[in-house]
C-alpha cells in the first residue's frame, strides 16, 4: 500500500515518509493542510528537534493515515 | 581500462597559467582600469537589526568628484537568490529598501573619481534608522519571542531538510550501546586572497560588461540580468583570473551589483572592490552549526542506528545554505553503512552575517561530530576504530537508500594504508597522539536549483591548421587549477601535448555555459564535457586519416603524442600536424571543431561519483597553555584515476592549510552581531612556517562515470581534518572535544574539567 501527500498527491511506500515529505517541503499549500487539521507547523517542527524521540512524525503520519480514505 | 598507459594524465603538469600569475601579467578584476572608470564605495549598517527610515545624500552628491549616490530605491528592489527555482528563498535585496538585518549590510553606494573621495562620501550620507531587536543564534532565534527577521517567516526557519532511510527506531532497538554528543561548530572566513571585487561598465546600446571575481560567469550572468532586468545575452561576465573561491564566490554580491547600477545610470565603467574588512564582514562565511548526534552500535562494532538534529545559523539571508544543511546531513551519514539513519536539519535565520558554501559544503561540521563520536564510542567498547570503520565503511556497488549509488570505492584500501602508517610512527611521546577520520564526498551536484536550461558542463573544442588547438570551456579557473586539468584531458584525448591546447574559459560572450566552481564538479563533469568534443574532433580527424592512408578498415588509429598512427602497426602513421593540414582543405577550409556536453542523468540524487579518503593527523598538546603543535598530515586518498599529480598536491596540501585553520586557529567572534575580528591580524589562519608536512597516499580505483576514471580531489580533503585533529587530542589527553576551533582555552577548561571528574571519581 502507499500513501498519498493530502496537498500535493505524491506518493511514498508509508505515511512517515510522507509526513516527512510535507515538513521539508513546508510550502503554503502543506502548512496549510497541517493546520487545518488543528496543528501548528513550526510547533510541530521544532517540537521534533528539540524534544527526544520522534513524536512529531508520529502524529503527522497518523493524520496522513486517517486522510487516505478522502484522498 | 583502469591502468591504461596514458601520455599526459598522472603526469607533473604545471598550471598553464603559472608564468602569467608569477611575472604579474595576469590580469584579475582588481587589475582592471578602463578609459574614465569611477570608482566605488559601500556603506553598510552599522545594527544588525533596524528599519531605514530615510536616506539623504544630499551633502555626498555635493563633494567635487562625486558622481552618483543610490539606495535601494535606484534600483528594481528584486530580491534575488541563486536558489532562482524557489521564490520564497530569493529573500535578498542587494540594496535593501526597508530594512537592514545585519552589521555590514549594504545600504547606499557611491561612484566617484578617486577611491578616496568615495569613501568620503560615505560619511555625508544621512541614515536614519530605526533600531530592531535582534537576535544572534539559531536556538534563540526559533523562541516564540524571538523578534521575527524575515515578515511571514514563522520562528526564523528559514529551510528545513529530512532524510530518513530504514526502520531507525528498530535498528537502534538491536544497538547494545547508544551515545548521544552534542556538538557545536564555528564559521569560517572564506578568506580567498583577492577580495569580492567588479568593474561594470553599461553603454547606450544596452550592453552590460562586468568583470567580476567569481566561481561562476555564468551564475553571476543569470543573476545580473534578473536584478537589473536586462536580458541574459545583453550581460556579458568577464573572469579571466579570480583569486581564490572556496564557495563563496558564486552568489550575486554587492561589489557586482552596486558597480552594475551605477554603470547603468552613469555610462560609464565603475568599479567597486572589497577592503579586506569588508570582505569579512560582508561577503558570507561557513555555516556555523549545532549537531545534536545519537549513534547505536552493536558490541561486535557492527553500526546499527544513527539519528541527528542539527540547527545551522543561517544569518541574514538563504544564500546557499539550503545546500549545505542538505548536505551536511547527507555527509553525516559517510562513509558508512547504517541499517537507520534520520536527519533533521533546520536552518534558522539570525541578526549575523549570512552563511553560506565553503569548501567541503557542510560536510567538515558534520564529520567533525561524526567521526569523533565513532572514536569515544571505540573506547567506550574497547574496539578497534580501524577496524570499526572497515567494517562498516561504504564498498563499491552500495547503495546509500534512495540517496546515491557508490560506483567506486576505494575506502578499505584507505583505512588500511593509514592504519599501517599509524602504526610506522610507534610509541609518541607523552602529550602527543594520533587522530583518524575517514569520509567521502561528492564529485559535482545533481542540483539545478538555478534552473538553468544549458547542459551543467560544454566544451567546444578549434583545431586550428598547425595543429593547435583552442578549447573554450565555460568551467571556472579560480586558482585550483582546472583550466590545466582541461588542457591535460584535451592533450590526452586528441593526441597531442599540454603546450598545443590554448583554453578560453571565464568568458560568457565566448565560452558554452557552465554551472561553474562549486561542489567539486569540474573534473567530473566539465572534464567529461571536454573529453568529449575532443572526441569528436578527433573521430573527424581519423576518419580522414582512413581515407588518406588508404589503410584496411579492420585496423584502428589513434594519435599519441602528435603522432597518428595504426594502433596494432604504431610505426605506420603520419604526423599529426600534416594530417590536420590536408583535414582542412579536404573540408573546403573549414576548420575541425568539436562539441561535449555533460549533464548527469540517473545518478541518485546528490552526485554522479563520490571520492574516499581517511586521513591522519599527528598532534602535540602543550598542557600549561592549552595550545597545539601539528607535526604531521598523511592522507590516504582515493580521487579515482588522477589527473595531474601536482595539481594534486597542491589542492591538498591548500585543504590542509584551510581544514587545520578551521580546527584550531580560525574563528569569528560576533558581539551583539559584530565580528569582534575582522582583519588578518585578530583572525589567524595558517601561515606558511607553521603549515605542518602534508603527505599522501594515492589509491587507484577506476570511476567509469569520471572522465579517464577520475572523481573529485580537493574540497572533500577539507572535510575529516578537525575531527581527526579531535581525535589525535582525545588520544593524547583523554580530552572529548565538542566545539570548535579547538583553541587552547577550549583545550585547558577540557583538562580542568576531566582533572575534576577524575578527582570526584576518587
Amino acid at each position: 500500500m502507499s500513501f498519498k501527500c493530502p496537498a500535493c498527491k505524491k506518493e511514498w511506500p508509508n505515511s512517515k515518509q510522507v509526513a516527512r515529505h510535507m515538513f521539508g517541503t513546508g510550502d503554503k499549500a502543506h502548512r496549510g493542510w497541517i493546520e487545518s487539521q488543528g496543528y501548528s507547523y513550526i510547533e510541530l517542527l521544532l517540537a521534533q528537534t528539540t524534544e527526544p524521540g520522534n513524536k512529531s512524525y508520529e502524529v503527522l503520519a497518523e493524520l496522513i493515515e486517517k486522510a487516505q480514505d478522502k484522498l | 581500462m583502469s591502468h591504461a598507459k596514458y601520455s599526459v594524465i598522472n603526469t607533473h603538469v604545471h598550471n598553464i597559467d603559472g608564468v602569467a600569475k608569477v611575472t604579474g601579467r595576469a590580469t584579475y578584476t582588481f587589475d582592471v582600469n578602463l578609459p574614465g572608470m569611477l570608482h566605488g564605495k559601500i556603506l553598510r549598517s552599522p545594527h544588525p537589526h533596524a528599519k531605514i527610515l530615510s536616506i539623504d545624500t544630499t551633502r555626498a552628491l555635493e563633494l567635487p568628484g562625486v558622481k552618483i549616490v543610490v539606495t535601494g530605491k535606484d534600483t528594481l528592489g528584486i530580491k534575488q537568490g541563486i536558489w532562482r527555482r524557489y521564490e520564497e528563498l530569493c529573500d535578498e535585496q542587494v540594496l535593501p529598501l526597508e530594512k537592514v538585518r545585519y552589521i555590514g549590510e549594504p545600504v547606499a553606494a557611491v561612484a566617484a573619481i578617486t577611491e578616496e573621495i568615495a569613501e568620503a562620501a560615505l560619511d555625508l550620507i544621512d541614515v536614519e534608522y530605526e533600531v530592531l531587536p535582534a537576535v544572534y543564534e539559531p536556538l534563540e532565534a526559533i523562541k516564540k519571542e524571538a523578534p521575527t527577521i524575515h515578515e511571514g517567516v514563522e520562528r526564523n526557519v528559514n529551510v528545513t531538510r529530512h532524510i530518513e532511510w530504514g526502520d531507525v527506531d528498530e535498528a537502534f532497538e538491536e544497538a547494545d550501546y547508544i551515545r548521544e554528543d552534542w556538538f557545536k561548530c564555528s564559521g569560517q572566513a572564506h578568506m580567498c586572497m583577492e577580495t569580492r571585487a567588479a568593474v561594470s561598465s553599461f553603454t547606450p546600446e544596452g550592453k552590460l560588461t562586468c568583470w567580476a571575481s567569481t566561481q561562476s560567469a555564468y551564475y553571476t550572468q543569470g543573476l545580473l540580468a534578473g536584478v537589473l532586468g536586462l536580458r541574459e545575452g545583453d550581460v556579458r561576465v568577464l573572469a579571466p583570473y579570480v583569486g581564490g573561491g572556496f564557495g563563496g564566490k558564486f552568489e550575486l554580491d554587492a561589489a557586482m551589483f552596486c558597480s552594475a547600477v551605477m554603470s547603468m545610470k552613469l555610462f560609464k565603467p565603475v568599479k567597486v572592490v572589497f577592503s579586506r574588512e569588508e570582505d569579512f564582514i560582508a561577503s558570507k562565511r561557513r555555516t556555523p552549526m549545532f549537531y545534536y548526534v545519537r549513534t547505536g552500535i552493536k558490541k561486535d562494532g557492527t553500526f546499527c542506528a544513527r539519528e541527528s538534529r542539527m540547527f545551522s545559523n543561517g544569518g541574514a539571508y538563504t544564500g546557499m545554505g539550503a545546500t549545505a544543511l542538505y548536505l551536511s546531513g547527507f555527509f553525516h551519514s559517510f562513509p558508512y553503512k547504517w541499517r537507520g539513519y534520520r536527519y533533521d536539519g533546520y536552518r534558522v535565520y539570525t541578526n549575523t552575517l549570512p552563511s553560506t558554501s565553503m569548501r567541503g559544503f557542510g560536510a567538515p561540521q558534520a564529520m567533525f561530530c561524526s567521526e569523533q563520536q565513532i572514536d569515544w564510542i571505540c573506547a567506550d567498547l574497547g574496539l578497534d576504530p580501524f577496524e570499526v570503520r572497515r567494517k562498516n565503511g561504504h564498498t563499491e556497488g552500495y547503495e546509500v537508500p534512495g540517496q546515491a549509488f557508490i560506483a567506486s570505492c576505494g575506502l578499505e584500501q584507505c583505512i588500511n594504508e593509514i592504519e599501517k602508517w599509524v602504526k610506522s610512527k610507534g610509541k609518541l611521546p607523552a602529550n602527543r597522539g594520533i587522530g583518524i577520520s575517514s569520509c567521502g564526498f561528492m564529485s559535482g551536484g545533481i542540483f539545478n536549483w538555478f534552473d538553468s536550461p544549458y547542459s551543467f558542463s560544454s566544451a567546444v573544442v578549434t583545431i586550428n591548421v598547425d595543429g593547435t588547438v583552442e578549447l573554450h570551456v565555460g568551467c571556472q579557473d579560480i586558482g585550483q587549477g582546472s583550466n590545466t586539468t582541461m588542457a591535460i584531458i584535451a592533450a590526452e584525448t586528441l593526441g597531442v601535448k599540454v603546450e598545443d591546447i590554448r583554453v578560453h574559459s571565464g568568458d560568457t560572450a565566448h565560452c558554452p555555459a557552465d554551472l561553474g566552481a562549486w561542489g567539486s564538479r569540474q573534473t567530473l563533469m566539465a572534464g567529461n564535457a571536454v573529453k568529449m568534443a575532443c572526441e569528436d574532433a578527433k573521430k573527424q580527424l581519423l576518419e580522414f586519416a582512413y581515407a588518406e592512408m588508404g589503410i584496411n578498415i579492420v585496423y584502428d588509429l589513434d594519435i599519441k603524442d602528435r603522432w597518428v598512427h595504426i594502433v596494432a602497426r604504431p610505426e605506420r602513421g603520419l604526423k599529426y600536424e600534416e594530417l590536420v593540414k590536408k583535414a582542412l582543405r579536404a573540408k573546403d577550409g573549414q576548420r575541425i571543431m568539436g562539441r561535449g556536453y555533460y549533464t548527469p542523468h540517473r545518478k541518485g540524487m546528490i552526485s554522479p561519483a563520490y571520492s574516499y579518503m581517511m586521513q591522519a593527523v599527528d598532534a602535540e598538546v602543550d598542557p600549561e597553555t592549552g595550545k597545539i603543535k601539528i607535526h604531521e598530515v598523511m592522507t590516504a586518498h582515493d580521487c579515482g584515476q588522477p589527473i595531474n599529480q601536482l595539481g594534486l598536491i597542491g589542492q591538498l596540501e591548500g585543504a590542509a592549510s584551510m581544514a587545520l585553520g578551521y580546527a584550531y586557529l580560525e574563528d569569528m567572534p560576533m558581539e551583539d552581531g559584530k565580528l569582534m575580528n575582522p582583519n588578518l591580524v585578530d583572525y589567524k589562519v595558517i601561515k606558511a612556517p607553521e603549515m605542518p608536512e602534508a603527505g599522501i597516499i594515492e589509491i587507484d580505483t577506476y570511476e567509469p562515470e569520471g572522465p579517464y576514471g577520475a572523481k573529485e580531489a580537493g574540497e572533500g580533503l577539507t572535510n575529516p581534518t578537525a575531527a581527526a585533529l579531535g581525535n589525535a587530542i582525545y588520544s593524547a589527553m583523554g580530552i572529548q572535544m565538542k566545539e570548535l576551533p579547538i583553541t587552547p582555552e577550549r583545550v585547558l577548561k577540557a583538562l580542568r574539567e576531566k582533572k575534576e571528574q577524575e578527582a570526584q571519581k576518587k
